[in-house]
């Protein structure tokens, strides 16, 4: 049983590599605070937007691809203005940029939510920084590929 | 493994059932128990297993009607066609929301994305009008769609509609767009685009409004949210400002396309 427990366990991990470590929160624009909690690897991603509703739509990975997904709490203050927001970046050990399909909208309409964004990206890659507007954040610590 | 204990207290048949048994039975329940749920975790973590273009075709003739059928001629899940409301004398597309492609939540939903998220007026009615011609034909429902709104929408919406049929099937990272999983189940895993799609493509990649049915196919992805609250009514302005509302109502017109409407009027004509 225990072996099986294990096994069980190693497959999950294989499939959905957690770093649960936190960075620190940093305004992504006036009034907006975000903090990256978590980086996991997955075969298939939700696409959802920011903050996210139910959309039942999911992505799945091709060969030698693999879903970052990067999960960042989001506060607002009441000196933020909303305004329309460009999709967020990741980039790699040697800044090579990746593209996320999740964009934000509504932004403001509650006051702190968490979004998960899907980045398309080869097997393995050594995650850098993510990037919200002009606020860039460290995935290295989190990021344990 | 966190264990829910009222969970797996109600998994044996409750409280009582459980002070029944002696410490060795109980930990091999829960021993069964952990086991269990390590198995589902693990199989939610699997990604799902998607048929094959040959599997899809091995189910055409188990069906009373075909896939591409539009929705006002078949009923939800093999249930019955419903009766439906009679149209007005001089039917808008308002009307046309309301009474026959209701509930309307895909494209209402797409519609709502693209004006908060800032797209032009031509795309967010592209959006808006997108996938209506499904309740009368499902295949090439881009062409289709295109055609029925032509006479009364900008050029550049009907270029919209007519193309992201195609551009569903290619991912673009830079605009946003993913290819969806939904398309895995519903055309196959290993389904490739005929070469009339692919030749479409090819000339869309290079088109200067590329990037119109492009910007549909984004606000497509995201539309399929069974909890969103949407209505016709912020669209109004958008649709009396770019849809040239005939005043014999859609239909009457004698345009090309006033057939189609006739026929998304009255469904229950024979002939």
């Amino acid at each position: 049983m225990s072996k099986r427990i294990l096994c069980s366990f190693a497959a999950g991990l294989m499939l959905a590599v957690v770093a649960s470590a936190q960075t620190a929160g940093k305004p992504a624009m006036p009034g907006l605070e975000a903090t990256v909690t978590k980086v996991e690897r997955a075969a298939t991603a939700s696409l959802r937007d920011c903050p996210p509703g139910s959309n039942t739509v999911n992505a799945t990975t091709r060969p030698g691809e693999q879903f970052a997904l990067v999960t960042v709490a989001f506060k607002v203050a009441s000196s933020f203005q909303p305004a329309p927001m460009k999709r967020p970046t990741i980039t790699d050990a040697s800044d090579k940029k990746f593209n996320t399909a999740a964009t934000f909208v509504d932004v403001g309409k509650v006051p702190e939510f968490s979004c998960t964004f899907p980045f398309r990206v080869p097997e393995g890659t050594r995650l850098k920084a993510l990037q919200i507007e002009n606020t860039a954040y460290d995935l290295t610590s989190l990021d344990s590929k | 493994m966190e264990i829910d204990r009222r969970a797996f207290i109600a998994s044996l048949g409750g409280a009582a059932a459980v002070n029944l048994m002696d410490h060795e039975a109980k930990a091999e329940a829960l021993e069964h128990y952990m086991e269990e749920k390590l198995d589902e975790m693990v199989a939610a973590q699997q990604p799902e297993k998607f048929p094959t273009v040959a599997e899809i075709e091995a189910q055409i003739e188990t069906r009373n009607v075909r896939r591409g059928v539009g929705g006002l001629f078949a009923g939800r899940a093999g249930a019955n066609v419903q009766k439906l409301p009679p149209m007005p004398a001089q039917p808008t597309l308002k009307d046309f929301f309301e009474l026959r492609f209701a509930p309307a939540n895909h494209v209402l939903q797409s519609a709502t994305r693209a004006m908060k998220t800032g797209m032009s007026e031509e795309v967010t009615l592209a959006c808006l009008l997108h996938d209506c011609v499904l309740s009368l034909i499902k295949p090439d429902h881009g062409w289709w769609g295109a055609q029925l709104f032509e006479p009364y929408i900008p050029e550049k919406s009907a270029f919209a509609i007519r193309y992201h049929q195609t551009l569903r099937f290619y991912a673009d990272d830079d605009a946003g767009y993913e290819y969806p999983d939904q398309y895995y189940r519903i055309f196959g895993h290993d389904y490739t685009p005929p070469a009339y799609i692919e030749q479409t493509y090819k000339m869309l990649k290079n088109h200067k409004w590329y990037m119109e049915p492009r910007l549909v196919t984004v606000n497509d992805l995201y539309a399929f949210d069974p909890n969103a609250k949407v209505s016709f009514e912020p669209f109004q302005d958008i649709v009396g400002r770019h849809f040239k509302q005939p005043k014999e109502g859609l239909g009457f017109d004698n345009s090309p396309s006033a057939h189609m409407w006739r026929t998304l009027a009255r469904p229950d004509q024979p002939l």
